[in-house]
């Protein structure tokens, strides 16, 4: 039962090897010839942790697109948007990105302030049927209200009382 | 007794017990094609389902793998006429067939090498697939690993990203070392301690006829087998790490035992995972359900290709007789 338990030195691969070429194992393990013939894109050796600054090579880059900017500013406008966000279907477009897709249609077709084109991008969604609510604004409702239902009866009963009282004089 | 692995052709089976010639035999010492040193674990037997699929699957490779000889009428002879002293002189002693044979073996070992995709793995998954499967996101940035950065595509908002077309070629990799190393009749361990995902792991060992070790980890497991459970255990040829991290987010300790014990290791690292001592790391996410049901589809897919293969190969090759047809009942 011979071996080299030693993880820190090379790899797994380089320890077998040397370990045949001794004559310390005789038989060639399973995956040694497949490990010869498609070695892994990093020879897999053992790397001591460091603790530190990171490097200059070792930074990620942040993803930023153009298109955050407007997003960004629709999102403080409108928030989410009215519908819910379906993520389990990879061809939706939420409200955020159907404006962006028209924003930027609009953008290429003429020279207007970023504000101005919001109104616009705004107004054509409206006509598509999509509804965007600003943030913080009051309910604007479509549907009628029937007035009766705004009357309350305590007011309804201090009039009938001032009315009476009105014509007792 | 020694762990390296048994090799797939009769004679060096019979020369691997040829060397105990002069010490004590254990009975099946004497029937190297019936009684096959098996890897085994204890807690296998809490699970009775997996217990039943594991004794299945075992029979199954027992009678498959290297078993030709029992099928083969003409390498029984030699086994049985030097029992009670297996020496390596009545190993040496072969027949023009068994030469044949073995030279068949050799051949059906090394031309699977020649090809760059010989089980053809690169159709299984496309980049696409890995997207829907949300196997780009990763944790976020408080969370990373020194050496991964490599692998990261960059960092939306604070979330890190993970680059899907080093994924895919990584993934290219070990899906094709797995392959050849099931083909090669190697003993395949899944190892993964996210408990969320333990019977998905189980149950895809089991499909695949392979072994899975979704519990807690007892120190001695791979670096004090043969005390622990016995003398002649067989170790894993391929640890295949679903999650490289335990419960309390630190390295598996399976990770450095395997390279402890000479064994090759692929694993799925994500963003908080150290992949310096996997020999196939694979970077991906391992937090989704998703992900992680992908991920187990394709070395299913993959392992039970290889076997397949493998019959064919061996078919092919005239070393087994093929099945008989199976019997219609009128």
């Amino acid at each position: 039962m011979a071996g080299s338990r030693l993880e820190k030195f090379g790899t797994v691969f380089t320890r077998v090897r040397d370990l045949m070429r001794s004559g310390v194992i005789q038989d060639t393990p399973t995956w040694y010839e497949v490990f010869k013939a498609f070695p892994p894109k990093k020879d897999p050796v053992y790397v001591k942790p460091q603790y530190g600054f990171y490097k200059k090579d070792e930074f990620v880059a942040d993803i930023f697109y153009e298109e955050d900017k407007i997003r960004a500013k629709f999102y403080e406008m409108y928030g989410t948007g009215p519908r819910l966000l379906d993520l389990s279907k990879s061809n939706y477009t939420s409200a955020c990105q159907r404006f962006l897709e028209t924003y930027s249609r609009l953008e290429s077709l003429g020279e207007l302030d970023m504000s101005a084109l919001f109104e616009e991008t705004g107004k054509i969604l409206l006509a598509e049927g999509l509804v965007l609510r600003r943030k913080g604004a009051p309910v604007v409702s479509s549907e009628y209200r029937d007035p009766v239902l705004e009357f309350k009866l305590t007011d309804m009963l201090a009039e009938q009382q001032s009315g009476s009282a009105a014509e007792k004089q | 007794m020694s762990q390296r692995s048994v090799a797939c052709t009769g004679a060096q089976v019979l020369r691997h017990f040829g060397d105990l010639a002069d010490q004590w035999q254990p009975d099946w010492a004497r029937f190297p094609a019936q009684f096959y040193p098996i890897w085994q674990h204890r807690h296998w037997q809490r699970c009775d389902l997996l217990w039943v699929g594991t004794l299945a699957s075992m029979a199954a490779r027992v009678l498959t793998k290297g078993i030709w000889a029992l099928c083969n009428p003409r390498f029984v002879p030699v086994g049985c006429s030097s029992h009670g002293h297996l020496s390596v002189a009545a190993a040496q002693i072969k027949s023009p067939q068994i030469q044949a044979d073995i030279n068949a073996t050799d051949k059906i070992l090394s031309q699977p090498l020649e090809t760059e995709d010989f089980f053809r793995l690169s159709e299984l998954f496309s980049l696409k697939d890995l997207f829907d499967a949300r196997v780009h996101l990763g944790h976020k940035k408080g969370c990373r690993h020194r050496l991964m950065q490599p692998y990261l595509f960059g960092c939306r908002l604070d979330q890190d990203i993970i680059d899907l077309d080093q994924t895919v070629e990584h993934l290219r990799l070990a899906l094709n070392f797995t392959a050849h190393v099931a083909y090669r009749g190697g003993i395949i361990l899944f190892v993964s301690r996210r408990r969320q995902f333990s019977h998905l792991v189980e149950s895809t060992a089991r499909d695949c006829g392979e072994y899975a070790h979704t519990r807690y980890w007892q120190g001695g497991l791979l670096t004090n087998a043969p005390i622990q459970y016995g003398p002649g255990v067989r170790l894993p040829d391929l640890v295949v790490f679903l999650s490289t991290l335990n419960n309390v987010f630190q390295q598996h300790v399976g990770v450095r035992d395997a390279a402890k014990m000479n064994i090759p290791t692929v694993g799925m690292v994500d963003t908080n995972c150290n992949p310096s001592l996997l020999t196939y790391p694979v970077p991906g996410n391992d937090d989704t359900p998703l992900a992680m049901e992908l991920y187990c589809r394709l070395f299913k897919i993959t392992v039970n290709r290889a076997k397949d293969k493998r019959q064919q190969m061996e078919l092919l090759h005239g070393l087994m007789t093929p099945p008989p047809p199976p019997t219609q009942s009128s």
